[in-house]
């Protein structure tokens, strides 16, 4: 579903990551946690075609994103959800609104809009609160309307940066659930998050980043005993 | 994008313009003074420009015959003169009618005439000439060929007043154009940049319909239409306000200051095309902004 080969990134010739490698199975949950600076959003970035990779190779649904040209991008785009810790809803329109966007995005249907966005934002409990603008939302509320926007056009893929990053604990349980319900379903979900404790309660496969390199792949469904609980900062 | 098309950039244009009203606002009245401007300059323009070119439209010469000429000799001088290009209309003048003509002219005064014995004056065609001949050096040229057809004495013009006439008309011209294009070249900034202020404060929104997939087309469509409307709206409201003023001046004070002739407003040929105008530079503003903001 997703391959890094070597993958490497700098900026003004310092890196940001070196020679990054891993590949993400269909229907995988993967953490990718690692301190502040350690390349968990430029890595993200690079994946939905935010950023360029300098060297190396990222395949991405058979695609290969580091020479898709500009017009091709949103098409890769389409096929992703993104979910972003400051959650970038539209703050001028309804919750409704916000979700309908990425469904006219990709040109679907008049008819089909409505039953959609309210499947969608059933799934993640904001039915009640769709004609609401998102500034009158708490956070979580805010995540879970982002959420369904990034679910909306049924995505193979799901990416998240720091999603619980804004979050108090309760609001972060919740939206930990409902990522974990996606991937039920079958959705690919790869999180970069600095939250260990949630990582913990997971037991997924964590890949670990350390100062632009992938420090530890672990297809085992645990985390390393001992590991360090990074400082709760907003990543690059 | 299909379903998507016109009518939803139009509608979400609406949106854009409803939900940024402050700063759309600005954008408008900014553009609608910029639009104000020119429109005063050219109800001067198109004014003066038709006084001037009613003076034109009036011009004549007089070409006198020598004295004796026979029917035959006389036709062949007219049908020479009806020959030269610029010649609109001749009309011929025999020496009697000529004196009736000139009696009505001094109307009043016939004891000037009372001595007169043999009628002096002599017979003549009297040129109508087209409205773009009227320039002093085609004139000039016109009457140096007229000179040189048998039977011809003399060719009278206005000359000094030509050489005004077409002075007065280069001025206005050129001096109109280069006016014209130096406003041109500030509403063209005033328009695409009050476009451009209005549309970069929705940077955000921009880069969040990149990041679900919007191609560049379905981002654009939207802010080019509102920059179409921010055009349209400012120059439409400048209009608005010429067209009050227009009719708020009193009449004693616009005679005073035109003459008889009084003011025209511009013509609706104009005005049409200054909403045009107003609405693709906001175009223009819009695409050169979401084509940064996008890129």
């Amino acid at each position: 579903m997703i391959q890094l080969y070597r993958v490497s990134k700098y900026y003004e010739g310092v890196p940001a990551l070196r020679d990054v490698g891993f590949v993400v199975d269909k229907g995988e949950f993967v953490f990718l946690t690692g301190p502040s600076g350690a390349g968990k959003s430029t890595l993200l970035r690079m994946l939905y075609c935010a950023e360029r990779a300098d060297e190396g190779q990222i395949i991405i649904q058979g695609m290969n994103a580091t020479k898709l040209n500009a017009s091709s991008i949103p098409y890769l785009r389409r096929n992703m959800g993104f979910v972003f810790q400051d959650y970038k809803l539209l703050p001028n329109k309804t919750v409704y609104e916000n979700v309908t966007l990425a469904l006219k995005v990709v040109g679907t249907h008049a008819s089909q809009i409505e039953r959609r966005t309210y499947q969608v934002l059933k799934k993640v409990g904001m039915q009640a609160k769709r004609h609401l603008m998102p500034p009158m939302l708490s956070g979580g509320e805010q995540q879970r309307v982002a959420i369904a926007r990034a679910l909306v056009n049924e995505p193979q893929v799901l990416l998240a940066d720091e999603p619980t990053g804004n979050l108090d604990p309760q609001s972060t349980q919740d939206i930990v659930r409902l990522f974990k319900d996606i991937n039920m379903k079958g959705t690919t979900v790869l999180l970069a998050t600095h939250d260990m404790e949630m990582v913990k309660k997971m037991q997924r496969r964590i890949i670990m980043m350390e100062r632009g390199r992938v420090s530890d792949d672990g297809k085992q469904q645990h985390v390393r005993p001992g590991a360090p609980a990074p400082k709760k900062q907003e990543t690059r | 994008m299909k379903g998507y098309g016109l009518f939803y950039y139009i509608a979400e244009a609406f949106r854009g313009l409803r939900a940024h009203r402050v700063v759309n606002l600005l954008a408008v009245s900014s553009i609608s003074m910029a639009m104000l401007i020119v429109g005063f300059f050219l109800i001067v323009f198109f004014n003066l420009h038709g006084s001037v070119t009613t003076i034109g439209k009036q011009l004549e010469m007089s070409l006198y015959l020598k004295d004796g000429l026979t029917r035959h000799e006389r036709e062949y001088v007219y049908s020479l003169v009806k020959a030269v290009p610029g010649v609109k209309k001749v009309t011929h003048l025999s020496k009697e009618e000529a004196l009736r003509e000139f009696r009505k002219e001094l109307k009043g005064q016939d004891a000037l005439l009372k001595d007169l014995g043999e009628n002096p004056l002599p017979e003549s065609f009297e040129i109508a000439i087209a409205q773009r001949y009227a320039d002093a050096d085609r004139l000039e040229a016109m009457a140096k060929q007229f000179m040189k057809f048998p039977g011809v004495e003399d060719v009278s013009y206005g000359r000094q007043g030509v050489t005004v006439l077409t002075r007065l008309f280069r001025l206005f011209t050129y001096g109109g154009l280069a006016v014209a294009l130096l406003l041109g070249v500030s509403v063209v900034f005033i328009v695409s940049n009050s476009v451009r202020l209005a549309l970069y404060s929705r940077d955000k929104e921009i880069e969040l319909m990149q990041w679900i997939g919007a191609s560049r087309g379905f981002i654009q469509g939207p802010f080019l239409m509102e920059g179409l409307l921010l055009g349209t709206l400012g120059t439409g409201l400048a209009i608005g306000i010429l067209t009050g003023l227009y009719y708020a001046l009193p009449q004693e004070l616009v005679l005073f200051l035109t003459g008889p002739k009084g003011l025209d407003f511009l013509p609706t040929e104009v005005v049409a095309y200054m909403m045009i105008g107003g609405g693709l530079l906001g175009f223009a503003g819009g695409l050169v902004t979401v084509g940064r903001l996008l890129d």
